[in-house]
């Protein structure tokens, strides 16, 4: 090993969730239905704020700033989605169940390590982003300072000459009052499609 | 058309005509003289436990139902022999029978005609038969918890085409008592724009590309440079029937690089007695440094446990439906650690998987270029590498640097694309330890 190596962060040391916490968490977010009071329009306002300043961060892959907004206690989820008969239940994520990303926060973390480390082929020249947030709802959890907040996205990707990716969905948010901004607690992604109509999810969403 | 396959690959020196990750024709070719008929891997039978339970899936681009009756597993095209609509749309579950949404004719678990609305008027139309109607059916059979289907029925059996290379699917297959399973929810499926050929040959042989094209991905878990260790000594290739595994002995090596030391302390407490099970040297490979394909699209890693088909979409164009395969008796908690280890390295949303798909489009797409398509591509390294001395079973050779592996592979391709019936293909004798299980 070289110089460098030493300088490493230690990934074993950032924040983690236990296997129980993450399950918990994920049956938090499938049980997010928007049961909860809404939240007034002072609010919704400065949530609509929080997602436009989030979506620009990742849109200028200022990825080291976004990771600032993320709570240690992080539960970032895109589960697959599945063609299933309504008899059986269609296609309910499932906390057991391979999916795209199950992570926590010291994950994150190594995926930002990737995109950080200069040899990342793939992102060289880089992508580029636009994230379009929309329909922000954002609904009482009745535990004070915690929201729940639905939105929808549209991520377009292009790179090089011709490739491009448009990835649509839902995301479901548990975030955290911090002073005039928010940290996020859980992320729920939800893309429809069952097959991943692109090569790669080397994105944040 | 007039094809002589010999004249796109030469496996000697090693060089391949680029016009066959491109051309139509080929790939048509290809569909018929390869995919309709090799044994393709079509489910694990942990995905099909209960009488009932079904899995839709491809072979080459046939869509076929994957069933299991009180008899046991079913394979049969999943179109209606009547107009010829599609029969079943959902991936998996559980179903008594098989309903065209068209006409309301219905199948079995079997894929037998059962009936169909105004039944009556067929049963007064001379010469129909009920039993002429159903779902056409493939070939099955297993090895070791692996399901293949083959719509040939000149093929030689499942046992001779896997042949001596069952020896050593048994390091990840057989490592553990209990046999194995593939982990719950389906697979994760991705869509790539390039031939079904190179993510195929890229498992078949290729650690060489890990060592550039994974260094962003390695890096953060690894350290500086990737810090993947691959070198030629203690090291080998083998292929038998164009199957072909690159491997080392260090035992968890690939398993590393998800980061997460439980899982090395768990697959270390099991070494002696996998050692005990497997030998030395298998036992060595069970989640080493090493990559595979079963000819001809499906592929796994071993230390991820990732099994993958490169399902063929067009002649540019493949599906990526991936899962997760673990010792049925692995501790609950190991096993998802597996589970997330596996889909955050080789998952579309790995940190490794997430490079290798922009170099296989890319290798497809500049053969759009006539001068660019007239250039072969080099499969050169390591030509002249020697017979390993192991004394073992296979096309063995030292050192996992080096295309022996894909030469071979493409050899085998050669070979299937050339010959007009399996009467033309001869595959090679058992004579391994594999041998004893041949019957």
């Amino acid at each position: 090993m070289n110089a460098s190596a030493s300088t490493r962060p230690d990934y074993s040391t950032y924040p983690r969730l236990t296997m129980a916490e993450a399950r918990d968490a994920a049956r938090q977010l499938i049980a997010m239905r928007g049961a909860g009071s809404t939240v007034d329009d002072v609010r919704l306002l400065s949530l609509q704020r929080f997602y436009a300043m989030e979506a620009r961060l990742l849109d200028e892959e200022r990825y080291q700033e976004w990771y600032e907004l993320l709570a240690d206690d992080l539960f970032y989820w895109l589960p697959l989605r599945q063609n299933r008969h309504r008899r059986e239940g269609g296609d309910g994520a499932d906390p057991d169940a391979m999916a795209f990303f199950d992570d926590c926060k010291a994950d994150i973390a190594v995926r930002v390590g990737r995109l950080a480390s200069g040899l990342a082929w793939t992102e060289d020249p880089p992508t580029r982003h636009v994230y379009v947030i929309s329909n922000v709802e954002g609904f009482e959890t009745g535990v004070a300072g915690e929201l729940e907040v639905h939105s929808t996205f549209i991520q377009y990707r292009n790179r090089s000459e011709h490739d491009d990716a448009t990835i649509v969905g839902r995301r479901r948010d548990l975030l955290r009052i911090a002073g005039d901004g928010y940290m996020i607690a859980r992320r729920l992604v939800l893309v429809p499609q069952s097959v991943l109509l692109t090569k790669n999810l080397s994105v944040f969403f | 058309m007039t094809f002589n396959a010999s004249s796109y690959v030469d496996p000697e020196f090693g060089s391949v005509d680029r016009r066959i990750f491109w051309s139509p024709e080929i790939y048509e070719l290809e569909l018929e003289r390869i995919f309709a008929r090799s044994w393709l891997f079509v489910a694990h039978e942990s995905q099909l436990e209960k009488p009932g339970s079904f899995l839709t899936t491809y072979m080459g681009q046939d869509p076929v139902i994957v069933s299991r009756d009180a008899q046991g597993i079913n394979v049969f095209l999943n179109s209606c022999p009547h107009r010829g609509n599609r029969v079943c749309f959902a991936d998996s579950g559980e179903s008594r029978q098989f309903t065209c949404n068209y006409h309301g004719w219905a199948f079995g678990l079997d894929g037998a005609l059962k009936r169909m609305p105004k039944m009556g008027i067929y049963k007064a139309t001379p010469g129909f038969r009920m039993e002429d109607w159903g779902l056409k059916r493939a070939r099955v059979a297993s090895y070791k918890g692996l399901v293949f289907a083959n719509f040939d029925e000149a093929a030689p059996s499942l046992d001779e085409w896997l042949g001596d290379f069952r020896w050593y699917l048994d390091a990840v297959l057989d490592a553990e008592d209990g046999g194995t399973e593939f982990l719950p929810g389906g697979a994760t499926r991705s869509v790539l724009n390039c031939n079904w050929k190179f993510p195929a040959d890229n498992f078949v042989g290729d650690i060489y590309h890990a060592l550039w094209t994974h260094l962003g991905g390695a890096e953060p878990t690894l350290g500086p440079h990737g810090g993947v260790k691959v070198e030629n000594e203690r090291s080998w290739h083998v292929s038998v029937n164009g199957h072909g595994w690159e491997f080392n002995d260090s035992f968890y090596g690939n398993a590393a690089t998800m980061g997460d030391r439980e899982v090395l302390r768990y697959m270390r407490s099991r070494q002696e007695a996998i050692t005990k099970r497997l030998g030395e040297f298998r036992a060595n490979m069970w989640g080493s440094v090493a990559s595979s394909t079963i000819f001809p699209n499906f592929s796994f890693l071993p230390g991820y446990f990732t099994f993958r088909t490169f399902q063929p979409k067009g002649p540019t164009r493949t599906e990526i439906h991936a899962w997760t395969l673990v010792p049925r008796n692995m501790p609950d908690e190991i096993k998802d650690r597996f589970r997330r280890g596996s889909m955050r390295t080789f998952s579309p949303g790995g940190i490794l998987e997430m490079d290798d798909g922009e170099n296989w489009e890319h290798s497809t797409a500049v053969n759009a270029g006539w001068v660019t398509r007239h250039q072969r591509l080099c499969y050169a390294m390591n030509p002249q590498d020697e017979m390993a001395e192991t004394g073992l079973a296979g096309n063995v050779r030292a050192g996992q640097l080096s295309d022996f592996n894909q030469r071979e592979f493409y050899r085998q391709w050669m070979k299937m694309m050339d010959a007009s019936s399996w009467q033309d293909i001869e595959l090679a004798p058992v004579a391994g330890p594999a041998a004893e299980a041949v019957e």
